[in-house]
């Protein structure tokens, strides 16, 4: 009986959670006239992917989604790979100031975002990037790399110091004790990091309206606002059409990763 | 490819203000097996680590089988190690984890099994090869962590503390596996601990350590025997040796309960005696002592006295019929003895003439 209630609970919050999603879906392949029916159809009369050709054929969506592509993958390359090895160091090195530049990068983390927009703009002006993906990319990793050297410090403050050690003694060279023995300990770390600064990337907005302005180097969110809502329409199949292409990539990455989430916590060879 | 002699030449190692190894002068004969011997803190570590290249030193030399080391990687000393948290490459299998040394050298696949097969069989591993380590009881994986310091057949063996994280019975079993281990390789061991029993049991020589400084390096036996200062002889033995400070003049130690004239040169006037506790003979004698605590522990009875004013701890055969309260005498095995400087703690060059009756 309790568990009946228990089960009803957790599938009411799921509908709940979920009904705006659902709603996304089922507007998208409506067609128009169905849209503005009184009273609203839930189930649509009839299923139709003129939307989706629009979108795909009719308007710059697909450049987009290459460039919000290009964008997410770059910065999320760019940002694991240097809080991979700043966190090791950090962890691994004896250095003087060492604590005190962990504490520094968290600072950066607490300014809000938009005291550092026009900074960030004129920095862009002034190396000749503004208005470009590249700026976007350093912009995001400005503010990704903080955080992700936090949570990768503190994956690999969890690998014991004895297994590179050993790595050393058994004849590795500090590289090769990174790369055979810290790098996969640190992996589902590696992955939940890599995993977080690509949805930063993905949806991020503020930054890419105020640094891009032109077409050709607009990611989805900004480049789909400014397409499909203005002051006098909104096009709400095509947004809705829009949105749930722009929810595949995250799906796709997490259904692929979620096994390396979850495997490899807590495992490990070092006792005592 | 044999047994390398091993020397710390007045090795020091600071880490900031702490100095964890202080001034270290020790030559290990090729083939020896060395314990590092001494509390938590002494140093132990460090000074293992030094030797395996995983720490510089902050001053003095290092040297293996003849070559100066200071500056060679750990993996280029010819030394293997067993860490005391085994660490084992948890990503690994059983197999490549006791490989991983010979990849690192470059051996081809095929020849690497082979070395892997022989080591697994010599240590009984054959059935766990493709596990993992974390599915592996503490003793297996201990086992492995020593295979994978043998397979490379290194010139000097690191061990640090291997067997304190197994239960007494299979540390025991362990200790025999260690001797026997050392007996049949012929390399040189250096083996760290804070256990008395393994470092008495299974070494040639043993190292004592205290506060980052050597205390005594000789035989175990020598160790017991005629420890170097008041340290050593506190250190080793359970139960510990009795320390009993008193004056010294004209040849005679004197405390509350206890006289016994010494042929000795060179003694100050405060000196500390030394008894271990199997030489306090209980029953008949010329001092006297009170009964405190009884405590039987099956094969002899360990029995805490008050002499004096000083505690005085005795055993005695298992079948004591003491009570606490009890007034007994008591007499001392004049010839084993020991006296200490009380200001420097270093053992007198002493020798009990004769034990006397207490004033
Ligand atoms: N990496 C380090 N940084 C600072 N102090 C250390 C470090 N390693 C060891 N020490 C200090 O050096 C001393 C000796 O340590 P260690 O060699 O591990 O002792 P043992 O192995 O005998 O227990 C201890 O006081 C310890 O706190
Ligand atoms: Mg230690």
């Amino acid at each position: 009986m309790k568990r009946i209630a228990f089960n009803l609970m957790a599938w009411t919050i799921v509908l709940v959670t979920a009904f705006p999603l659902i709603w996304m879906v089922i507007t998208s392949v409506k067609p128009q006239f169905e849209l503005f029916r009184i009273p609203p159809t839930f189930w649509p009369e009839e299923i139709t992917f003129e939307h989706y050709r629009r979108l795909l054929w009719e308007t710059p969506f697909l450049l987009f989604m290459r460039n919000s592509l290009i964008l997410s993958f770059s910065t999320t390359v760019l940002v694991v790979g240097v809080a991979t090895l700043g966190a090791h160091s950090l962890v691994r090195f004896r250095y003087p100031g060492r604590e005190r530049l962990a504490q520094l990068v968290l600072f950066t983390y607490l300014l809000p975002s938009v005291v550092l927009i026009l900074p960030l703009y004129l920095m862009m002006v002034w190396l000749g990037v503004a208005n470009s993906l590249l700026s976007l990319v350093i912009a995001y990793t400005s503010f990704a790399l903080p955080y992700a050297l936090w949570l990768l410090r503190s994956f690999m403050q969890g690998i014991p110091d004895d297994l590179e050690s050993a790595a050393l003694v058994d004849g590795a060279t500090r590289m090769e004790a990174f790369f055979d023995v810290i790098l996969p300990q640190a992996l589902p770390g590696i992955i939940s990091t890599s995993l977080f600064t690509f949805i930063l990337s993905w949806n991020e907005y503020l930054y890419a309206l105020v640094l891009v302005n032109t077409d050709s180097a607009r990611p989805l969110t900004t480049g789909v606002m400014s397409m499909l809502v203005s002051s006098f329409n909104i096009e709400w199949s095509l947004l809705m059409a829009a949105s749930v292409m722009m929810s595949v990539p995250l799906i796709i990455i997490f259904a692929v990763l979620q096994k390396y989430l979850t495997r490899g916590f807590g495992a490990g060879g070092v006792k005592g | 490819m044999s047994a390398a002699e091993v020397t710390f030449t007045r090795v020091r190692k600071a880490f900031g203000d702490a100095v964890a190894v202080k001034g270290l002068d020790l030559s290990i004969r090729p083939g020896e097996f060395v314990s590092l011997l001494g509390p938590s803190g002494c140093g132990k570590t460090t000074t293992l680590r030094m030797l395996a290249g995983l720490e510089f030193p902050t001053s003095g030399e290092i040297s293996i089988g003849g070559r100066v080391v200071n500056d060679v990687a750990p993996g280029k000393r010819d030394i293997a190690m067993v860490f005391q948290s085994y660490a084992l490459y948890p990503h690994m299998t059983v197999g490549e984890n006791i490989a991983y040394p010979l990849k690192k050298q470059g051996m081809a696949k095929a020849e690497r099994a082979t070395h892997v097969a022989r080591i697994a069989a010599m240590l009984k591993l054959e059935a766990l090869l493709d596990r993992k380590p974390r599915q592996l009881s503490g003793g297996q994986q201990q086992r492995v962590a020593l295979g994978r310091a043998l397979v490379r057949s290194p010139k000097v063996f690191l061990l640090d503390e291997p067997l304190s994280n197994l239960d007494a019975k299979l540390r025991a079993h362990m200790r025999a596996e260690l001797i026997e281990l050392h007996r049949t390789l012929g390399r040189t061991f250096v083996y760290v601990t804070h256990d008395q029993l393994e470092a008495m049991t299974m070494s040639d020589r043993i190292a004592v350590m205290e506060g980052g400084e050597l205390r005594q390096f000789a035989p175990p036996r020598e160790v017991y025997d005629r420890p170097a200062n008041l340290f050593v002889a506190g250190f080793i033995g359970t139960p510990p040796m009795n320390t009993l400070p008193g004056s010294f003049a004209d040849g005679v130690y004197t405390h509350p309960a206890i006289t016994v004239r010494f042929a000795v040169t060179g003694a100050g006037s405060k000196v500390v005696l030394g008894v271990r506790p199997e030489d306090v003979l209980i029953g008949q004698g010329p001092y006297r002592a009170t009964v405190r605590v009884v405590e039987p522990t099956g094969h002899e009875t360990i029995v805490m006295l008050d002499a004096g004013g000083s505690p005085l701890t005795a055993r005695t055969p298992a079948e004591s019929t003491l009570n606490p309260g009890d007034v007994v005498s008591f007499a001392l095995r004049a010839e084993r003895l020991h006296l200490f400087d009380a200001t420097s703690e270093a053992r007198l060059d002493a020798r009990a003439m004769s034990v006397e009756e207490s004033v």
